[in-house]
């Protein structure tokens, strides 16, 4: 059977190559699929977080940020693809730079509302006219991915012995507090993050639920399909909350509602799509359609959620 | 106090049932629709001065009873409000008579016009000689359907009478300062407002559905219905004309055909 | 306060009655704003006269059409000729900031062309000036504002904008549609000096359509929150409710003050080593005027005898459309879109020169008093009109009406209630401009049709006002030089909208900015001479962007200039 040498997979047996994918995210082998997987995450993200920055003017530098961070987290991503050295230490670096910087714009976005005439007194129009409020930590989802690739394995065979030295350089810990982190570590090496995930599933399924759910009613709900994401995200969430105590939920109701997410995601990029060219002028003037239709990469986030919440569903969970 | 019984012949009337449209609280296409209610989200400095607009009484200083009385008739014409209920009828004269008195103007006088203060003075006579010239008697003495057809004569620029008058004074100028007079008066109050669907003030609360003419929340969608000038009224028609580039052309009667 | 969150902290320094200041600027407008920041910063002492009050943007404006008169020129006025303008509200504004309070705040730059179009054309006159000149201002003032629009400005010469464009409102999407169904290129969200993204203290547009009444958020910008704080940093000091009446010459043939009254009619000269006027095209005509004296009988620095001539309004011809769908034209500010694909000459017109065609977004009062010229409605009619509000959009061209020397400013018999004589602005169409106006209403028309309006009104009016004391390098046939300096006399200014030669189809605004900045430059760099020397050095300055206010950087994004 011809394989390719890293992956193991064959092209030729298609359901063979998903039994071997699914092994892999098991076992917390699939460091370089992730790590493809935060670099387009993080060029999607790049590119709506450019163009939704312009739409502010980049009134402050430091709206350009996440946009030179989604760059360089883009080659991170790269890079780990083709680099274990890479995705263990650049990758790593530049996500957790990242995820502070989704918190900053978090912090900043907040502060933008409240700045606006009327400030939180006036709370729909504000955050439908103003900085959208959950999009820096949505942003931060890519980030996410790349902090947890730098920790797994890789999809090769070789295996790799888990590191003794906890990677928190210079601080002293209790033992307890080592031999947790060490372990930790070690789960994620070995793919038994699935609670973790299932987390990072439900909370990025709420904010994304809520940005839609008020952009939604900045045109009133005009489309009875815009409900969908704003009913599928709380059921995304719940399945995902659910399934951190429950392991059965993490292997049916949670895979089940991601799909339907991803699938609503699909169409709703269609939706958005087909809005930006039916604005006035439509393809003649595609820039400016792009950046005041319906956000073209926005149902893509809510695809997202539904994408870690079948990554959740098919990881293991820690053995205590 | 009793009631007004309205004449009907002065209501605008339904073209599918030829029947009269009783007066109501609010005429216009967005029934159930306040600016008014939308205060709180005013800021205080705006609230200050359209509530004033609302309910205080401004005296009338500036004209005598007689002018007063003559000119609240000529305005009943100009903007006219019988198919709103007496009490929800907006004032016109009054905000008027508050700028003449503080002699207040927009800052401009046509050299074929007299001063502001004047042109009232000056048009009523006008119209009055117009109305002895048309049906020999004066204007107020006039049933409605005659007083507007004087007044319409005036809009058209061909009047009959006064010419001594209308040699010192623009009949379209004329026209032209007591119809934005009224405009000023009607369309800056909030009942005026809700009739036309307009959302008020908007500081600090402003707009988020800025296309395709979406209503905001407290914003009311459009409800149609179809109405005709009453029985008894001249003033129901409107000319569009492409002939005119020039704003002195264009302030003339388009039916002179210049 | 100055806008939602801009407030002026320290006290304005107050020269005292006798002390003789370095400049005395006539009017703290849109140049006067620009010239009272730079200079002050510059070091000099400079005292801004205001015939208005100094707004307090939270107290005194009101987000109300009828309750925002005060912003406009309503002291009298006499105009005439065949085609006379209407003036206040139309075109006069009053207070610190003046026009830049109420203008609806679009900011295209004038054409390389407009500088000489009498050399390409055979009409109008050149300017003393090219875009050369100038286009360092308007990179400059784009700043500062700053201005929002398109990444790539198409018409004159090409250009981009720092802040992103705005969203649209009704009138804009009719427009966008109408010129795309006609191929006609378009510039979506500005150029318009409104915010689209925050800076600083201020916060962005709330798309509320007040604009001409005066923003209370700070978004759009005016001198009044873009330069006046700094100039009062800087110790400049601005007396408004002061009324300037007549500009004192010396026996030396050097201006030496201004007499003016205060908010109490009492009268009071400020002594200054130079004067400069800002009093825009009305004012600035009527002041030189009336301060006629022994060797200027027909007015100060008018032996060429054209202060007040060559005054322009521009073909501001509104065409409206109805659609069966609402458009609510009252979201959104009346500024977001245009087009000046017809600006240039096209040698298949009868008529040299061109037009711009804009959106306008008239409120409820605006709207009724257009549908009684369009239309014609008065009574019942008017009423059912109204009811339709929610149906019309809105279109304004902005036709470029040539400067012809009739078409003046001059002094009536009557006075004013400081008993100075009123200005009696006369106004006339010319062949030219019949020809031009015609043709773009015609063009505008079609657009709307193309928008799929179902029916269409016009309402013929004017737009802005300039000239009056133009720019020439001939002292007979002008009154300022290309610095804006008096021809007659060597430390008397001008400059505002009244030293435009020509005007282009574009709104003034960017431009009278701009060139107060330029004259800023000239008179820094000329220092004490000033106020000493006869001489005119006619070398133009470099260009200081380091004396910008503060705010100015470190916000905006790269492009094209």
């Amino acid at each position: 059977m011809e394989t390719t040498p890293q992956t193991g997979l064959s092209l030729e047996h298609p359901i063979h190559d998903l039994e071997i994918v699914r092994n892999h995210i098991r076992e917390g082998r699939f460091q370089r699929s992730l790590s493809l997987l935060t670099a387009f995450a993080s060029l999607m993200s790049g590119i709506e977080v450019s163009y939704e920055h312009y739409r502010g003017s980049y009134g402050r530098r430091v709206m350009y940020t996440p946009v030179i961070l989604s760059a360089v987290l883009f080659f991170a991503g790269i890079g780990g693809f083709f680099s274990k050295r890479i995705a263990r230490t650049i990758l790593r670096f530049v996500s957790v730079v990242t995820l502070v910087d989704s918190l900053i714009g978090f912090y900043f976005h907040v502060r933008g509302i409240k700045r606006k005439p009327g400030g939180w007194r006036l709370p729909m129009v504000n955050m439908i006219m103003g900085p959208p409020v959950f999009a820096p930590l949505l942003f931060g989802t890519s980030a996410y991915l790349g902090l947890i690739a730098s920790y797994l394995r890789r999809e090769d065979k070789t295996p790799s012995l888990p590191r003794r030295s906890p990677n928190v350089p210079g601080k002293s810990l209790s033992r307890t507090a080592e031999r947790d982190l060490l372990s930790s570590e070690q789960d994620i090496r070995e793919g038994r993050f699935q609670r973790q995930m299932a987390i990072a599933t439900g909370i990025s399924a709420l904010m994304s639920g809520f940005e839609a759910f008020y952009s939604h009613y900045k045109n009133n709900f005009k489309y009875k399909a815009q409900w969908t994401p704003v009913i599928l995200a709380p059921m995304l969430a719940a399945a995902s909350f659910a399934s951190v105590k429950n392991r059965k939920a993490a292997i049916t109701v949670l895979p089940a509602i991601s799909v339907l997410a991803c699938a609503d995601a699909a169409a709703g990029f269609y939706y958005h799509a087909r809005g930006v060219l039916r604005r006035p002028g439509g393809h003649k003037h595609i820039f400016y359609n792009i950046l005041y239709g319906p956000p073209i990469f926005a149902p893509l986030l809510f695809g997202a959620a539904g994408a870690l919440g079948i990554l959740a569903s098919l990881l293991g969970r820690r053995r205590r | 106090m009793t009631p007004e019984v309205p004449d009907t012949a002065l209501l605008p009337i339904d073209p599918d049932s030829g029947e009269p449209i009783m007066p109501r609280l609010q005429p216009g296409y967005y029934s159930g629709f306040s600016t008014l209610s939308q205060k709180p989200f005013w800021d205080d400095a705006t609230r200050k001065v359209v509530l004033e607009r609302v309910e205080k009484k401004e005296p009338i200083r500036f004209f005598k009873p007689a002018q007063a009385r003559f000119w609240t008739t000529v305005f009943d014409h100009l903007i006219p409000q019988t198919d709103r209920i007496p009490e929800r009828r907006i004032p016109i004269l009054p905000a008027l008579d508050k700028r003449l008195f503080l002699g207040r103007t927009v800052g401009y006088r046509f050299e074929n016009m007299p001063h502001d203060c004047d042109v009232y003075l000056i048009g009523m006579d006008a119209i009055d000689q117009e109305a002895q010239q048309h049906f020999g008697g004066g204007f107020l003495s006039l049933p409605h359907l005659r007083q507007e057809l004087v007044l319409k004569a005036i809009h058209d620029g061909e009047p009959k009478g006064a010419a001594s008058i209308w040699k010192r004074m623009s009949v379209h100028r004329f026209w032209q300062q007591i119809m934005q007079d009224a405009i000023d008066a009607y369309y800056a109050h909030p009942w005026a407002w809700d009739e036309i669907g307009f959302g008020g003030p908007a500081y600090p609360r402003a707009y988020m559905r800025l296309e395709r003419g979406e209503p905001e929340p407290w914003e009311v969608a459009e409800q149609r219905y179809a109405w005709a000038a009453p029985s008894h009224a001249a003033s129901g028609e409107s000319e569009t004309t492409h002939e005119f580039y020039t704003e002195s052309l264009q302030h003339r009667s388009h039916s002179k055909g210049i | 306060m100055l806008g939602a969150l801009q407030s002026i902290h320290v006290p304005m320094r107050k020269f005292k009655e006798l002390e003789e200041v370095d400049y005395i600027i006539v009017g703290v407008g849109s140049a006067g704003g620009v010239l009272l920041q730079r200079l002050s910063r510059a070091g000099f002492n400079v005292v801004g006269l205001e015939a208005g009050p100094f707004w307090d943007t939270e107290h005194d404006w009101v987000s109300d059409e009828a309750g925002s008169h005060e912003l406009y020129w309503e002291e009298p006025r006499v105009t005439g000729g065949s085609d006379p303008l209407a003036l206040g509200a139309n075109n006069c504004g009053k207070g610190v900031g003046g026009g830049s309070v109420h203008w609806a705040a679009f900011t295209p730059r004038l054409h390389p062309s407009d500088f000489e179009i009498y050399t390409r054309d055979g009409v109008g006159t050149d300017w003393p000036i090219s875009y050369a000149d100038i286009q360092p201002y308007y990179e400059q003032l784009e700043l500062e504002m700053p201005v929002a629009g398109p990444a790539y400005y198409p018409w004159g010469h090409p250009h981009g904008y720092p802040y992103g464009p705005h969203p649209m409102g009704g009138a804009g999407n009719a427009l966008v549609r109408g010129c795309s169904a006609l191929n006609i290129p378009v510039s979506i969200g500005g150029p318009v000096a409104i915010l689209s993204g925050s800076h600083g203290d201020r916060p962005h547009c709330i798309y509320r359509g007040f604009c001409i009444q005066g923003c209370k958020v700070g978004a759009k910008a005016s001198t009044l929150i873009t330069h006046v704080p700094d100039a009062l940093n800087s110790g400049a000091e601005i007396r408004d409710h002061s009324m300037a009446a007549r500009v004192s010459l010396g026996k030396n043939g050097r201006v030496n003050g201004v007499h003016y009254f205060d908010k109490n009619g009492n009268a009071h000269f400020q002594r200054a080593k130079a004067a400069i006027i800002s009093g825009y095209a009305i004012e600035t005509p009527r002041l030189l005027l009336n301060s006629a004296c022994p060797g200027f009988e027909n007015g100060l620095a008018n032996s060429s005898g054209t202060v007040g001539r060559y005054l322009m309004a521009q073909a501001g011809t509104v065409v409206l459309g109805r659609f069966d769908q609402l458009v609510r034209v009252y979201k959104a500010p009346p500024a977001h879109a245009l087009t000046e694909e017809f600006y240039e000459t096209n040698p298949k017109n009868d008529f040299a020169r061109g037009f711009a065609i804009q959106t306008v977004g008239p409120l409820p009062i605006a709207f009724g008093k257009q549908m009684v010229a369009a239309k014609k409605v008065w009574g019942w009619g008017l009423r059912r009109e109204m009811m339709n509000y929610n149906h019309w959009a809105s279109f304004g061209l902005l036709g470029e009406i040539l400067p012809w020397p009739e078409n003046r400013v001059t002094l009536d018999e009557e006075k004013d209630r400081f008993g100075l004589p009123i200005a009696h602005v006369t106004f006339n169409l010319h062949d030219n401009d019949h020809k031009l106006i015609k043709a773009a209403t015609a063009k505008t028309i079609e657009v709307m049709q193309a928008a799929g309006a179902d029916e269409i009104a016009h309402e013929a009016r004017y737009a802005h006002l300039v000239g009056g004391a133009r720019m020439g390098s001939d002292p007979r046939a002008s009154v300022v030089d290309k610095f804006g300096r008096s021809h007659d006399i060597p430390n008397l200014f001008v400059c505002d909208g009244s030293i435009m030669p020509t005007q282009g189809s574009a709104n003034p605004g960017l431009t009278i900015q701009s060139l107060a900045a330029r004259t800023a430059d000239y008179l820094i760099s000329q220092a004490d001479r000033v106020f000493t020397s006869s001489d005119r050095d006619m070398t133009s300055p470099p260009i200081r962007r380091n004396l910008a206010p503060p705010g100015t950087w470190g916000k905006g994004v790269p492009r094209l200039t």
